[in-house]
């Protein structure tokens, strides 16, 4: 089985645009929670023919994947994956579809538009853009949406089917889906959007083209807690936290910090604090929680792992952790750079 | 490296509820595309799709595509006879695109129309990975949980993904399978592509005008081989291999040399260690779109040779069935080699001679087969296949 290790980050959210530097100051400083994308962010990082022809969503992740393999300074091309999280995909391509037919009829309907309303237009734009010919996947899930995509690239990559994988999430957030969301009785949260996308590949491979290695998903694991739909569950036992740590070779108490997915969801964010009690006691390692200054999105996944490969100052590995209502959770032991390449 | 068995199949499709009833309208050459009765289809060049019928069963609280896919999964988990603790720790990988879009329509389209609407759907209940949740709840699966969104190849992918969890030692048993309801979206959709055609279609006939739609749901357990040998389960078939690739080339059109086709079928059967002649019969994607059809034959001809297999579209009976399609076509590549008998292509009148290919007409087809691939290519240029071979 390969080490697999992170080689580029790239992300485009509120309060931060760019590659590891520009994450390493946004960890470096402080500040209000800015939930919106600034549209001046895709300069220079969508031409002129993919701003007039793609939706803002695609756009962000072309944006986000364009960084990450620039960061990794990978050029595009073969032998390249694409695993995507997002939890509402282009709900405002879908509504103005829709509009189309109930203004006009049959006549009103656009074709262009039609390929936005599937939930995989961004991968599809995505790959096309930074020519990712191998896997390409889109995984829909409620919170942890990108953390899941690392999870499931890291485990391609582990196992040799691919050898590098741009993996994270995207989502938008606009008043359309706000309002959808308040009317629908959605649980009250900070709710955010942009894109994030870090590159993962082998560790031989990484070495063997000189790359600079930011740091290592040394375990990944998801799994589901026993949970309604939708709901918060009672049971705090993570199978996920225990066999992430187990394939790392790391224990509960190695755990210099963790990033959670904590996003002003009162129940769910009780939850993660019981199952995060429950899988490391009796440590209790400092937490970060990302959401509170970019609102929760699936493009957070990505910020999160290059966070935590990021943290010279944490004592050990970091554990990235998410949970979603209805039971999905995810876990993710990260070791930063200088571990990456001389522990194990 | 574990091997891969399939020990449960379960199917809600046009044909309706049960994989009994899913084989006999395959192996009959039935087709069951029919005017549409779910949704409007006033002003539409194209009005007819393959339905479910009546008789689904499930709480009317559910979505249409949450009863499909709980039907077929508890079909499938009951085939397989799982205990309630393999259940618990077995994965679960739902192939999704419309959610439970046609009760939001439903609600919107009288919102819009100014009506008081029905009782609103959750924005959450709308989305692909609404079914996992169902399933997940209902069902007791504890497992890794995943919804994959990849259009028209999302069932083929949930297969994919499932069997490489097995693969890797995560889990040693997962449900895995696609669902889709018809939608209105998705109708108008493919009317505005003008992609629909408004007769039932006709695959590899050299006068096909484009697809049907349809929709339903399909399961299939997973097992590592060794673990379903010890335990006594009842094996279909072994999925000896797949492929996943991507285009990169265009949003909706396939590429036009079918180059992400033949890596995916050329994956496979390296993943299998088979060489091509080991293949006797391909079901193929075969939507009966005069691209698709083409460049898929050109496609399976680069990999296999020409004439060197026996290829049918079961799309011709049951219609496009969307995310359900990789799924319900998996199961029927698993039938063929159970029963040797290769299903169809319906609505086959004059085949198209730049098919190079025994496309089956209209009749189905005696054929001891020992491997079967099903190919799945979706939007976005998103190409699976997968490779059963007989237990």
């Amino acid at each position: 089985m390969a080490r697999v290790v992170v080689t580029g980050v790239g992300v485009v959210t509120g309060p931060v645009t760019g590659g590891r530097e520009h994450v390493r100051a946004f960890l470096a400083s402080s500040g209000a929670p800015v939930v919106s994308v600034r549209s001046s962010a895709l300069d220079g990082l969508v031409d002129e023919t993919e701003a007039r022809r793609l939706s803002r969503i695609c756009q962000l992740s072309v944006a986000a994947a364009r960084i990450a393999l620039a960061d990794a300074g990978l050029g595009p091309g073969a032998g390249l994956g694409l695993v995507i999280g997002a939890e509402f995909g282009d709900v405002r391509s879908t509504i103005a579809f829709v509009d189309g037919y109930l203004r006009r009829g049959p006549g009103g309907l656009s074709a262009l538009l039609f390929p936005n309303t599937v939930m995989n237009t961004m991968a599809a734009a995505t790959a096309i853009a930074v020519t990712a010919r191998e896997l390409s996947l889109t995984l829909n899930a409620p919170t942890v949406a990108g953390e899941l995509a690392i999870a499931r690239a890291t485990a391609a990559v582990r196992a040799g089917r691919t050898d590098a994988v741009l993996a994270g999430g995207v989502d938008e957030f606009d008043s359309i889906l706000a309002e959808l969301l308040a009317d629908g009785g959605a649980p009250s949260e900070t709710r955010g959007e942009g894109a994030g996308f870090v590159l993962l590949e082998s560790l031989d491979a990484a070495e063997a083209r000189g790359a600079r290695v930011l740091g290592e998903i040394a375990g990944a694991s998801w799994r589901a807690i026993r949970a309604r739909p939708y709901g918060v569950g009672r049971d705090a036992a993570s199978r996920a936290i225990a066999a992430a740590l187990d394939e790392a070779g790391a224990t509960s108490g190695d755990v210099g910090r963790v990033w959670v997915s904590a996003s002003g969801d009162g129940p769910r964010d009780r939850w993660e604090q019981a199952i995060l009690t429950e899988a490391l006691r009796p440590a209790r390692p400092p937490q970060t929680a990302l959401a509170s200054r970019t609102g929760r999105h699936a493009g957070l996944g990505a910020l999160a792992v290059a966070a935590a490969a990021l943290d010279d100052a944490s004592g050990g590995p970091a554990l990235v952790h998410a949970v979603a209502r209805g039971g999905t959770h995810v876990a993710l032991v990260v070791r930063n750079r200088g571990r990456a390449t001389h522990d194990v | 490296m574990r091997r891969i068995a399939v020990t449960g199949l379960g199917v809600v499709s046009p044909f309706g509820v049960g994989t009994k009833a899913y084989w006999n309208g395959l192996s009959a050459g039935v087709c069951a595309i029919r005017p549409v009765t779910l949704i409007e289809t006033e002003g539409f060049r194209c009005r007819i799709a393959a339905e479910v019928p009546n008789g689904i069963g499930g709480s009317l609280r559910r979505s249409r595509a949450d009863r499909f896919a709980l039907a077929a999964a508890r079909e499938a988990l009951e085939d397989a006879g799982l205990s309630r603790v393999e259940r618990a720790e077995a994965a679960l990988v739902v192939g999704a695109v419309g959610g439970g879009m046609l009760e939001a329509e439903a609600w919107y389209w009288e919102r819009y129309r100014g009506s008081r609407p029905p009782s609103r759907p959750t924005p959450r209940s709308t989305l692909p990975f609404a079914h996992a949740e169902a399933l997940g709840n209902a069902l007791g699966l504890e497992g890794p949980r995943e919804t994959v969104v990849m259009a028209c190849s999302s069932g083929a992918a949930s297969v994919a993904l499932a069997a490489d969890l097995i693969a890797d030692g995560v889990v040693a048993t997962a449900l895995a399978g696609g669902v889709d309801a018809l939608t209105r979206i998705c109708f108008m959709g493919f009317n505005a592509l003008k992609l629909l055609c408004p007769e039932p279609c006709r695959p590899f006939d050299r006068d096909r005008r484009g697809l049907s739609i349809g929709e339903g749901a399909a399961f299939v357990v997973l097992e590592d081989l060794e673990r379903a040998r010890a335990r006594g389960a009842r094996i279909y078939a072994t999925l000896a291999g797949h492929g996943m690739t991507t285009d990169a080339y265009h949003v909706t059109a396939p590429h036009p040399d079918g180059e992400g086709m033949v890596r995916a079928m050329a994956t496979a059967l390296e993943r299998a260690r088979l060489a091509p002649k080991a293949v006797g019969y391909a079901n193929a994607h075969g939507t009966a779109t005069p691209q698709n059809d083409r460049i898929e034959a050109r496609a399976i001809r680069e990999v296999f040779g020409p004439g060197q297999l026996l290829v049918s579209s079961t799309k011709s009976m049951i219609g496009h069935t969307m995310a359900a399609a990789g799924a319900l076509e998996a199961v029927a590549t698993v039938l063929a080699l159970v029963h040797e008998v290769v299903p169809p292509t319906a609505n086959l009148e004059t085949p198209d001679p730049d098919v190079a290919f025994d496309c089956v007409p209209r009749v189905a087809r005696e054929a001891p087969v020992e491997y079967a691939i099903s190919n799945s290519f979706g939007f976005g240029g998103q190409n699976v296949t997968l490779l059963f071979g007989r237990a």
